[in-house]
């Protein structure tokens, strides 16, 4: 009896923490194994990295919240950065017009993803997977196939340094914080998770579904272009083939922070620890001199392992 | 929600079918004239920078030939699509096709099929397992062989340098390392400290060679990358880190954006694969061809060094 009681205890204690010991069990290891892991410049250089996929993950946790899916992140992320691009050549205008010009964008394709999804009824699956082609064939027409470059040093320097801290890591964070008050402390952010959980109910209970899902699709969207621009200013030139299965990997460390592909369960503070996760492996792996095909064999196991975990729980 | 009638999707269906006629880069089928050489090209994809600059030294070129007509259609990497469309060229009987073939093994059973109907052959940029009747290139075995002798030329032979691989297994990755390794041995004081892929992509090349600098940081003094797009990643992590001016980086092909970096002194070289002149070179293959001339097995096209000395020739 007692034995059984300290196992399910175990279980539990498993199910929560179990992303956070994997990191630290990383972390550890890595920080005996090579000289460089834990250094202060290697620490930022992890967060620095990360900062881009960390704000396509907790974008693409709005839609998973919800029950959906979004395929098109990693070519909206080429479309927000090629149309930055394109209004960020220097003396042309200022700085505010190439950024909200390419969030504006990524907010569009989020937006026309919502309306399909909900007023055209088509399935998640679908409708973002033809808007991954379709953003990928538009930032191609924009940029005429061609890196577009000779950006203004004041939108590339965004992806420099604030006094010690990264600037895409500022934002990354900033953005987390949003998300996570949002998703805790507003009515809007509990009925996503009364949405993705049971829709009918939630439907019942007086929520409006379409408005809530439109939201989720508009602000993974916004996000998306926020990364496409941090992308854009960080390897200084819109490139329209740039982000190829970004996608994969913010949907990899959303799900391995716990978010339940069906919907309804999930949180911010999981997909930072999973997109942290993703990171370390990244650098480690490269720090290590590890073989990219053995990275992607590593990363893969990851990624199902954390979700036969996540169905385990879900079945208890 | 009301389903929407058929006759309204199958006419919106036509009417998007009918305007997509309209839209630049659609072409009716050609039209013969009497007398006229008919050229069919299928390109491997028009949103690669460099198929897309052969591609247009290719059409512009044609057109300066009279009483000769080339039809150009877009494979987009797609080994099947090509196959297709060499089928159609062979079904309007033209006089000569050009293949920008998108594989090695793969491409293979479309060549095949053109030799069977007889109709001359030209292949360019990229061989397959059966020969053309002519075949257009560069060797990209010189392309790495070059960029690293620039590097062991600069080192004096003496100290660390860093590999950065294109898709493994594609016969540009596999040539151009190849090439490099027998630089390698012929200086026993050049060491290669780390290499790993960045899938001919700069924002990984940017962040593998961030892992490098905190992983190798002093023990290095050069980066090789298999094309210019990744050595200006390499290039950009390098200044951000402040120690650009102690390594050299070497790219290959030559875009735009590498010419104008060379130009302002912050990439040390690259290696310029001639477009124009393999475009040129496979357009009067195929019109030799095409009158029953004899023409030569084989054209290839060398490959240059630009460095800052020698750049004037090679911006337009």
């Amino acid at each position: 009896m007692n034995a059984a009681r300290t196992l399910h205890l175990d279980r539990n204690f498993l199910n929560r923490y179990g992303i956070l010991i994997a990191l630290v069990a990383l972390a550890g290891v890595l920080s005996v194994t090579t000289d460089s892991f834990a250094t202060a410049s290697n620490l930022t250089n992890v967060a620095r990295q990360v900062s881009i996929n960390g704000i396509l993950a907790v974008g693409v946790t709005f839609v998973l919240l919800t029950g959906g899916v979004d395929l098109s992140l990693g070519s909206v992320v080429a479309l927000s950065g090629v149309v930055c691009a394109l209004y960020a050549h220097p003396g042309e205008y200022p700085l505010a017009v190439p950024l909200s010009m390419g969030l504006i964008t990524g907010a569009l394709c989020g937006l026309l993803n919502g309306v399909l999804v909900t007023r055209g009824g088509i399935a998640p699956f679908i409708v973002t997977l033809g808007m991954m082609t379709m953003a990928r064939g538009l930032a191609l027409i924009f940029s005429g196939g061609k890196p577009v470059a000779d950006m203004t040093p004041a939108l590339t320097n965004l992806a420099g340094d604030w006094g010690p801290l990264p600037i895409p890591v500022l934002c990354f964070a900033f953005v987390a914080l949003l998300a996570w008050l949002f998703l805790g402390r507003f009515r809007l952010g509990r009925h996503l998770y009364a949405v993705g959980g049971n829709e009918q109910a939630a439907r019942a209970a007086g929520v409006s579904v379409t408005k809530v899902k439109l939201f989720a699709y508009g602000i993974c969207g916004l996000l998306t272009g926020l990364a496409g621009v941090v992308l854009a200013a960080r390897i200084t030139t819109g490139q329209p083939n740039a982000g190829q299965a970004y996608e994969l990997d913010a949907i990899a460390a959303v799900v391995i922070g716990g978010t339940s592909l069906s919907g309804g369960v999930g949180s911010i503070r999981g997909t930072i620890l999973g997109v942290l996760l993703i990171g370390i492996i990244n650098n480690g792996l490269d720090l290590q001199g590890v073989s990219s095909y053995y990275q992607a064999v590593i990363k893969g196991l990851i990624i199902v392992g954390a979700v036969w975990l996540d169905r385990r729980q879900s079945r208890s | 929600m009301r389903p929407t009638p058929r006759l309204a999707i199958g006419s919106m269906l036509a009417a998007l079918t009918i305007f997509s006629l309209f839209l630049p880069g659609c072409k009716k089928p050609a039209e013969r004239k009497e007398g006229e050489i008919l050229i069919g090209f299928s390109s491997r994809d028009l949103s690669a920078e460099y198929t897309a600059k052969l591609s247009e030294a290719i059409v512009e070129y044609a057109k300066t030939k009279p009483g000769v007509k080339l039809v150009m259609v877009d494979a987009q990497s797609d080994v099947q699509k090509q196959f297709s469309q060499v089928e159609n060229f062979v079904a309007q009987k033209v006089d000569a096709i050009i293949l920008n073939p998108c594989e090695l093994e793969a491409s293979t059973p479309a060549v095949d099929y053109v030799k069977a109907a007889k109709i001359p052959l030209v292949l360019v940029n990229q061989v397959t397992k059966s020969a053309g009747d002519s075949y257009i290139g560069s060797n990209d075995f010189e392309a790495g062989r070059i960029a690293m002798e620039a590097i062991a030329k600069k080192l004096n032979g003496q100290g660390g340098v860093l590999m950065i691989h294109g898709i493994m297994g594609t016969s540009a990755q596999l040539q151009r390392e190849a090439g490099a390794r027998e630089v390698f041995a012929k200086y026993p004081g050049l060491k290669l400290i780390d290499q790993q892929t960045a899938s001919w992509d700069r924002a990984k090349a940017m962040a593998l060679t961030e892992n490098w600098i905190q992983a190798h940081k002093g023990k290095f003094q050069a980066v090789f990358a298999h094309n210019d797009e990744m050595a200006m990643g390499a290039l950009l992590a390098l200044e951000r880190a402040g120690i650009k001016k102690d390594v050299t980086v070497i790219g290959i092909d030559a875009i735009a954006q590498a010419l104008t970096a060379v130009k302002e002194g912050r990439l040390d070289a690259t290696v310029f694969q001639d477009a124009v002149g393999q475009g040129r070179g496979s357009v009067d293959a195929a019109l030799l061809l095409a009158r029953k001339q004899p023409c030569p097995k084989e054209n290839l096209i060398p490959f240059q060094l630009v460095t800052l000395e020698n750049l004037s020739s090679f911006l337009k």
